[in-house]
């Protein structure tokens, strides 16, 4: 980095700050195997036959890498129609939570109303809310309005997942968008609304860019809602599916991973090239409090 | 005039987290109190909840699970944070790898955790043995002393990624000066990580802390996926209780009373912690 540039510069006889090679080294090397070591062997098991798999000691590569663990997630179980289902959930969700974070986050940063704290307040209590207490009496509102086992449903209890850190997020970076900009384009005749989606949108694309991550990966991974609200294989999304195949008694761990790597996969690719942004958003609102 | 159209534009969200939250929080309390017809029955529920060791038991295991959790996530976390606050080659792509185990679902971590722990054909076992460190295959998730202990370390791993990037973005805002002092004084490196890096990211460790006992108060999914409470109860958490008593036994309304003793204890653990964050910088500064 530059900062520390300029401090060897700025004081040459310096001893230079920080650990020594070696230590990096081994941490760095430490970090990688810890981090990347389950997804290596959840990859190498996906491609093994079941008996190459149920051997003792285990085989660290397959003599010949096999497709039909893929296969059969493929072709022969549910996981396409979850993965639809985890699709449609996702976006719509995630669509939903980004427009109701657009307007309620640029009402707290640009506006100055009667309860404004404690509406602020409430959004973030929604963070602090354990899940499990809710569980009950959501499955029974969603029943009395008959979202039960519906895309709706799952759509709708994601809100409360996502919202609260949504409009936190956003609220941090729409304040960061200088208010004469903004004044400018009122005083040439744009509407309040026209400003928001011309100026201050634009403006904020990375934080768009980092609600949006941040919302799809959290309902894509979500488990426990959909464990209890979607029963039916028609809105069963993908981690209920991974959970299903490791229950039986007679776990098909070579289909199991398979499974895992077609979940994994689209996360991780959405992660990686969004990865700059969504650690910005993420720390913006860590560090300015 | 401007009052209102602020309030417009946060009125859509607000209704949608109200009837989401505010009702169902209500209603749980209402459920706690009646029968399954809707009959008032006093405090009848919380006693038939409270009764069993069980109830208990998991109750321990909570707070065994959430504070094992957060003493490793914190320490791995802030030590990695260290790490990626120097200057190599790679750090980019270190970093993001780091967060990798963060991003992927928890279902995935948890079965692909258990298929390494299994006890005869997982290869955590095969290192172990072939390398002298234990004796004999250990089964890791049969076994009532070492269950627990898996699963923590298995959440530890899901969790210190998203310590270390947020202590990170603490290190990072450290003015260069303090370092400088530091070295005029002659400081070693870990005297600056002690006297200059930790008290100044201790708000954001705080901060994090809370996050991660909600987060700990709320996780199922390692667990459910994993043992489902078992076995023999050792890793049953007031969570999945409160998940099986109404959707396995379809007993809400004991579920609900328990719910509501939960949250309870879960709102007194926050505002202790808020007040205890909230007293911190005075004397910290």
């Amino acid at each position: 980095m530059t900062a520390s540039a300029t401090r060897v510069i700025a004081q040459p006889k310096m001893k230079k700050p920080g650990l020594s090679w070696p230590i990096i080294l081994i941490g760095s090397i430490l970090v990688v195997v810890v981090c990347l070591f389950p997804f290596v062997w959840m990859g190498l098991s996906s491609i093994k036959t079941l008996k190459e798999l149920y051997s003792v000691p285990p085989i660290w590569w397959p003599a010949i890498p096999t497709f039909d663990n893929y296969y059969k997630v493929l072709f022969e179980s549910n996981i396409p129609r979850y993965f639809l289902n985890s699709v449609v959930i996702s976006v719509g969700s995630t669509g939903l939570a980004l427009i109701l974070a657009i307007f309620a986050s640029y009402g707290f940063a640009r506006f100055d109303f009667k309860g404004k704290p404690y509406l602020q307040a409430f959004i973030l209590v929604g963070q602090l809310l354990p899940t499990a207490a809710i569980i009950v009496p959501l499955f029974i509102t969603l029943r009395v309005l008959g979202l039960v086992n519906t895309y709706w449903g799952l759509i709708l209890v994601y809100m409360i997942v996502t919202l609260p850190l949504s409009v936190w997020m956003l609220t941090s970076y729409f304040r960061a968008v200088p208010v004469e900009v903004e004044e400018a384009a009122i005083l040439d005749g744009a509407s309040r609304l026209g400003v928001l989606f011309r100026i201050t949108l634009p403006l904020s694309l990375p934080g768009l860019v980092a609600v949006i991550v941040y919302a799809f990966v959290t309902t894509w991974n979500e488990f426990i809602f959909a464990l209890c609200f979607a029963t039916d294989s028609s809105v069963k999304t993908l981690p209920i599916g991974l959970a299903e195949f490791s229950t039986e008694f007679n776990t098909d761990w070579g289909a199991v991973m398979a499974a895992s790597v077609v979940m994994t996969v689209p996360i991780a690719l959405l992660f990686l090239v969004f990865q700059k942004m969504f650690v910005g958003g993420l720390t913006a609102g860590a560090t300015k409090g | 005039m401007k009052s209102q159209t602020g309030l417009l534009f946060v009125l859509p969200a607000l209704i949608v987290l109200f009837m989401l939250i505010a009702y169902p929080v209500a209603y749980t309390g209402l459920l706690s109190v009646t029968d399954g017809n809707g009959h008032l029955v006093g405090f009848k529920n919380f006693a038939a909840v409270l009764k069993p060791r069980v109830t208990t038991q998991a109750f321990i295991n909570t707070i065994y699970w959430v504070f094992g959790s957060i003493v490793f996530q914190v320490v791995l976390g802030t030590l990695t944070a260290i790490l990626l606050n120097q200057s190599f080659f790679g750090r980019g792509a270190l970093r993001a790898i780091t967060l990798i185990p963060w991003v992927v679902p928890g279902i995935v971590a948890a079965t692909t955790w258990a298929w390494m722990f299994h006890t005869e054909f997982g290869i955590v076992n095969y290192m172990m043995t072939g390398s002298g460190v234990l004796q004999s295959p250990i089964g890791w998730l049969t076994n009532k002393d070492t269950v627990m202990p898996v699963l923590i370390a298995i959440n530890v791993w899901k969790l210190f990624p998203f310590v270390a990037i947020m202590v990170l973005a603490g290190l990072q805002s450290i003015p260069n000066d303090l370092y400088e002092a530091a070295r005029v004084d002659g400081a070693s490196f870990w005297e600056e990580v002690w006297y200059v890096m930790l008290p100044s990211v201790r708000p954001v460790i705080t901060a994090v802390t809370l996050l991660l006992v909600i987060w700990g108060l709320n996780s199922i999914t390692i667990i459910y996926a994993i043992t489902r409470g078992g076995p023999a109860n050792k890793t049953l958490i007031t969570p999945i209780q409160i998940f099986r008593l109404a959707f396995e036994s379809f007993q809400f309304n004991q579920a609900a009373a328990l719910s509501v003793i939960f949250f309870g204890v879960a709102i007194v653990v926050v505002f202790i912690y808020i007040k205890v964050l909230s007293a911190q910088p005075g004397e910290a500064k």
